[in-house]
């Protein structure tokens, strides 16, 4: 085992022992926050910081482990490839299901200030404006 | 214990952390008030599920394990989109 | 059996548990989509459980049929009907 490989391995530990505890403090966020809109904070926690993280620190590890023989550049690949994957598709997937329980109404926006995207959805589109008047018209 | 790599030693040391973290977002999943909560819960479980598959993987040392953790992360993400478009009140595919 | 099987298989026969309640509670549950939901959690532990038993070649077939599909076809029919399942 050479220096690079020890490097390697030490590395992709603390990657998966920091991944660990931030997975540990999404979930206990995940049962703590009172609403929706605030668990999704919880939600990025756990999808950046607990998934995408041990992945990079799993393919590290699996690239510096001699003892998983010749395919370990194999379970590297696909680490790497799921990082990735998890990256993209976490935050695209928790943003269309806030939009879909924003614009049902659901769940009610409950520590609130103001809310434009609301107000916005609430008053009609010029379109839908044209449409009326085009009706009324004749 | 003997027999064991430092590599497996230490992943069976972080196993009860992912285990006490697995078990909170499967109750928030089976309590969740609303729909959206109970679907946010389990698309985040799932994908720390993946990054767990790829850690025991390595604990096996069986590299044809690998190709779950990607179907995993790939197909859970469909559920987002089939309960998203519902909600909205759209059909699927427009 | 050494002292990391012995975790991994406890590790799996907690996931069953939880698979059951879930299974339960879908049954249970007089809000279709909702049983939907709970049906997704059951698929998606059922897939911890192959993947712990050295099964991935079923567990490939598994997971796109179990929470990729069938989830679709069955919200698909929720939303063609009614959401409230009559008593």
């Amino acid at each position: 085992m050479t220096l690079l490989d020890t490097v390697l391995i030490v590395i992709g530990e603390i990657m998966i022992g920091v991944g660990a505890l931030a997975d540990l403090i999404a979930a206990i966020g995940m049962n703590r926050f009172p609403n929706f809109y605030l668990r999704l904070h919880a939600a990025t926690i756990g999808t950046i910081w607990g998934s995408f993280l041990p992945l990079i620190g799993a393919a590290l590890v699996a690239a510096g482990c001699k003892c998983l023989g010749e395919y370990r550049w194999f379970m590297s690949g696909g680490a790497l490839v799921t990082s990735f994957v998890i990256l993209i598709l976490g935050p695209a997937g928790s943003h269309a299901l806030a939009r879909g329980t924003h614009r049902s109404g659901i769940v009610p926006v409950e520590p609130k200030v103001v809310d434009h995207l609301e107000e916005d959805e609430s008053h009609p589109t010029s379109q839908e404006l044209q449409e009326v008047e085009e009706g009324d018209s004749p | 214990m003997t027999g064991m790599t430092e590599i497996q030693m230490f992943i069976i040391a972080i196993l009860p952390i992912y285990v006490a973290a697995f078990i909170l977002y499967t109750l928030r999943a089976l309590r969740g008030p609303s729909i959206s909560d109970m679907v946010l819960a389990i698309d985040a479980m799932s994908y720390d599920l993946a990054a767990f598959l790829v850690i025991l993987a390595i604990y096996f040392k069986q590299p044809i394990l690998i190709p779950v953790a990607i179907a995993l992360a790939l197909w859970i993400y469909s559920l987002d989109i089939y309960v998203s478009k519902y909600l909205e009140g759209k059909e699927l595919g427009e | 059996m050494s002292y990391g099987e012995a975790v991994l298989l406890g590790i799996t026969a907690l996931a069953a548990i939880f698979s059951t309640i879930a299974t339960y509670m879908a049954i249970m549950e007089r809000d279709l989509l909702k049983a939907v939901i709970f049906s997704a959690i059951q698929s998606t532990i059922y897939a911890f459980i192959y993947y712990m038993l050295m099964a991935p070649d079923i567990d490939l077939v598994y997971i796109p049929v179990a929470v990729g599909l069938y989830p679709a076809v069955i919200i698909a029919l929720i939303k063609k009907t009614t959401r409230e399942e009559k008593p």
